[in-house]
């Protein structure tokens, strides 16, 4: 049969007629959800539920740098696997839709130490090295400036050791035993006022 | 065909809503701007971007105050209005024995928001096509339980094979008929011939503001029963048109060749 331009367009033709007419019929679905999972080839972040003392563990999806997904660790022992509205929706910590309802990483959220001088109206830049020094030498001053060794107690001088400058708030986001060792850092510094965000 | 289904327990419920986040979290829908209503229930409607929620009622009984609350979306039935309704055939049921809108197909019709007994179906004005619950199809044939079940603290939404989730269901609603209520009953089992949505319910299904006999309507029957066949004859006149169109054109070729022949 010889190809001229007009069988050529009648042939196109039928054939996009025909490639229609399967769209008709009580065909399948063409694109299958199911091929796709959206947290394929991403990678696995272990953290902790940010909102609340009960500190239910979360795995994080992560491509290229952003949270694609965020749900319950059912490994944890605390959550296994569940999560309440706060924790589901914890992906949006990392990122906020705009107007249009795609992503964008959320330009509220801290990342870097801000510090705020004393009688200064801005918050400045600074590194975590520099950040915790300063909290160590400030400890440091304050609790040998403000140290008693001993106290009366019903008229009677008791050894005491304290110092009452200073308060410390442990976290339910760290383990039992990370608990313990700030406890015992606490103690040994001389604190007195000592609490927890969910007082266990 | 439904191997793998959801139990909602409506009396384990404590309306922490994890599975409406869960849900929008996993399917990455935006969020709706929400209203007061004078209850819990937020936001009022659904809608192309919120496709399950926890429904919250409230009663007072006799000095007792009743406050009931279950998550409700799409209950993928096997006998389904909106598959019934769609006009292209673009709602269909999965091998998975869910019910999916296919995105490509869909015109934005909105008949199967109509004829949906459960009106859940919601409309996505900006790419004019209906969106509803997905039973997170994607998840379910890459061996994951769905966001909405994977997160539920208290196992009120619990996912399993059908046979072991009726069973789970039935001990359950003996337990709560011998504590106190008298009116538990399974919901969804032989409404609708079946749904991948199995409620135990603690009361009447009106008071959870669930249907209490949902079917397909009448109408969307009768549309169905015309226009069913009609999509089958379409193919068959589009099919029979060609076939004359290629014959008609071969017999034109063979006039011409002839008549060139006789010329010549």
């Amino acid at each position: 049969m010889e190809l001229t331009r007009r069988s050529f367009l009648k042939l196109a033709g039928v054939t996009a007629a025909a490639a229609s007419l399967t769209s008709v019929g009580y065909r399948k679905a063409a694109a299958d959800p199911g091929e796709r999972l959206r947290i394929r080839y991403t990678q696995e972040f272990h953290t902790i539920c940010t909102f609340c003392g009960v500190g239910c563990g979360i795995i994080c999806n992560v491509r290229d740098g952003v949270i694609v997904n965020a749900e319950g660790d059912p490994d944890h022992p605390v959550n296994e696997g569940t999560l309440c509205s706060k924790g589901s929706s914890i992906s949006n910590v990392s990122y906020t839709f705009d107007e249009k309802g795609k992503p964008r990483p959320n330009p509220k959220r801290l990342t870097d130490v801000l510090y705020r001088a004393p009688g200064s109206d801005s918050y400045e830049v600074k590194d975590w090295d520099w950040a915790l020094d300063k909290i160590a030498r400030r400890i440091k001053e304050s609790r040998d400036r403000t140290h008693e060794a001993t106290a009366m107690v019903d008229g009677e001088e008791v050894t005491v050791n304290r110092t009452k400058a200073i308060g410390w708030l442990g976290s339910a986001f760290c383990t039992g035993e990370e608990n313990y060792l700030f406890h015992k850092m606490a103690r040994a510094i001389g604190i007195v006022s000592m609490d927890h965000c969910a007082r266990l | 065909m439904k191997t793998q289904i959801c139990l909602i327990d409506a009396s384990k419920c404590i309306g922490c809503r994890g599975c409406q986040s869960a849900c929008k979290q996993w399917n990455q829908l935006p969020a709706v701007e929400t209203e007061f209503t004078g209850t819990y229930e937020n936001p009022p409607r659904y809608s192309c971007s919120t496709w399950t929620k926890v429904v919250f009622r409230e009663y007072r009984e006799n000095g007792r105050l009743q406050w009931l609350m279950s998550k409700q979306g799409c209950m993928h039935c096997t006998d389904a209005a909106c598959k019934l309704a769609c006009p292209t055939g673009a709602i269909y049921h999965t091998d998975e024995g869910t019910v999916t809108i296919d995105e490509i197909r869909c015109i934005g019709c909105n008949y199967c928001a109509a004829a949906c007994p459960f009106n859940v179906i919601g409309f996505d004005r900006f790419t004019n096509r209906a969106k509803k619950c997905t039973f997170c199809y994607d998840r379910l044939v890459n061996g994951m339980e769905p966001s909405c079940s994977a997160v539920c603290p208290t196992d009120s939404l619990v996912f399993g094979n059908e046979r072991e989730i009726i069973a789970k269901a039935q001990n359950r609603v003996d337990h709560l008929r011998k504590n106190g209520n008298p009116e538990a009953r399974i919901y969804g089992l032989d409404e609708v011939d079946g749904t991948a949505m199995l409620y135990v319910l603690a009361d009447k299904p009106e008071k959870y503001g669930l249907p209490a006999d949902p079917r397909v309507p009448f109408g969307t029957r009768v549309w169905n029963a015309i226009y069913g066949p009609l999509r089958f004859l379409v193919v068959i006149a589009v099919g029979f048109g060609l076939w004359a169109n290629i014959t008609k054109n071969r017999e034109l070729d063979r006039a011409k060749e002839e008549t060139q022949k006789g010329s010549e």
